[in-house]
């Protein structure tokens, strides 16, 4: 009994780890571990005050102000993890947060962090720093006030179901914000790819991820999905300038957001990068010589049920005829 | 001072494991001292520490070898992994 029961114990966990590895969801669209790998390098490359991920995910903690609620403790998932750690610990921040774990799939983006924090001055906020998937959320249900995640989740292949674990992992009345790149993004670099590699290879493959095809319906969507309640979207635009369109690959790379598809081509024919750079410098440089890039950011907030926030009645319940209101109106006007 | 590090260490990894569970089978994590990692009983997985920073990438998960799955075998466990396995094969 005890050996079959063994055996049957093993032979799950080479299931479950298998299927973590291969295939966890239906479609694999990400390589998830060539992004970890991706994540590593940028957590040597990433400046501390990188201007993009600062305003988005200071535009992120912004939304805490509107809240007339405090988070004790907090989750941050992975995506630009100092500059959110950094805005959610700094003193009288947003939130009153007092306990944050720091969670990314990259080690050495956590030991980047952790390194960055016991050099900080103001360890006011209890912090603690562990290494995880978000498509395999380890979180006990029901533990965290806040969970919160800045351009991170735009690489999981299986978005509703990290959004569910999210959803689980928070308790009730507790707030999901997160930040994903939209499709928009990087608009113009898919334009030059595509162009290029028709003109030099004759046909094309993905250079640039597909992102999220969201609109604020799609995102809404989404949330609902994935159980939330009272979900908000909305969609910002940044349009950031730079010289040349090798100084826009090598701020993709240090910000870890380089293609990661696991059907991509792995050669670049460097014929084909550079014409690449020309033809986004043709068509898209502005008069001062820069050349512009988009970068669409879907904010997303939703919360988890709980019987103190407003919904809607079940339908049929009304005891009032509308009818009836407007006379009563009707005769006071 | 190498004493004092690692019990501050200790209880990081305490305050840890009262909210980590384990990310596959979403049952508790057992932190074992001798190996510094957090064992998954439920599919007998076993995670590193590393630096204090405990690994939960399924990735990074060991498969335990049967002597040391077999010390903390019991019903409950056991029932939860055949629970799952219904789980999963439905």
């Amino acid at each position: 009994m005890r050996r079959v029961s063994l055996w049957r114990k093993q032979a799950w966990a080479f299931r479950s780890l298998r299927l973590a590895t291969f295939s966890t969801s239906k479609v694999t669209i990400f390589d998830r571990q060539l992004k970890r790998t991706q994540r590593d390098r940028a957590a040597w490359l990433t400046p501390s005050h990188d201007p993009l991920l600062h305003t988005v995910s200071q535009n992120l903690v912004d939304r805490l102000q509107d809240c007339n609620k405090t988070f004790p403790t907090a989750l941050c998932l992975g995506g630009s993890l100092q500059p959110i750690t950094r805005s959610l610990s700094a003193p009288h921040a947003n939130g009153g947060v007092e306990k944050l774990f720091v969670m990314d799939a990259s080690y050495d983006m956590v030991q980047a962090c952790k390194n960055a924090y016991h050099a900080s001055n103001h360890r006011a906020v209890e912090t603690h720093f562990l290494v995880a998937d978000e498509e395999f959320l380890p979180i006990k249900e029901s533990s965290v006030d806040l969970v919160v995640s800045c351009l991170g989740l735009h690489w999981t292949n299986d978005l509703p179901g990290a959004m569910i674990q999210s959803r689980l992992a928070l308790k009730p009345d507790g707030l999901f914000l997160a930040a994903i790149l939209g499709g928009e993004t990087l608009k113009e670099l898919r334009i030059a790819c595509t162009l290029a590699q028709m003109e030099r290879e004759g046909g094309i493959s993905p250079r640039v991820s597909p992102l999220a095809q969201a609109c604020v319906r799609d995102a809404g969507n989404l949330l609902t999905r994935a159980g939330f309640t009272l979900p908000g979207v909305d969609v910002d635009e940044y349009i950031v300038k730079y010289e040349s369109a090798l100084e826009l690959i090598e701020h993709l790379r240090a910000m870890g957001e380089i293609n990661a598809l696991s059907q991509m081509n792995s050669i670049l024919k460097r014929d084909t990068a550079l014409a690449t750079a020309a033809i986004y410098d043709s068509m898209f440089s502005a008069e001062d010589g820069t050349i512009p890039a988009t970068f669409q950011v879907i904010y997303m907030t939703g919360w988890r049920e709980h019987s103190s926030q407003q919904k809607a009645k079940r339908r049929g319940s009304a005891t009032v005829s509308f009818n009836d209101i407007q006379k009563q109106f009707g005769s006071q006007s | 001072m190498v004493r004092v590090s690692k019990e501050v260490l200790q209880n990081a990894a305490k305050t840890l494991s009262d909210i980590l569970v384990c990310p596959l089978s979403k049952q508790p994590l057992r932190y074992c001292e001798e190996s510094s990692s957090l064992i998954s009983d439920a599919i007998g997985v076993s995670f590193p520490i590393k630096n204090g920073i405990p690994c939960l990438v399924p990735r990074d998960g060991k498969i335990l070898e049967e002597e040391d799955a077999s010390k903390s075998d019991n019903d409950t466990n056991l029932s939860a992994v055949n629970e799952e396995n219904q789980e999963r094969s439905v």
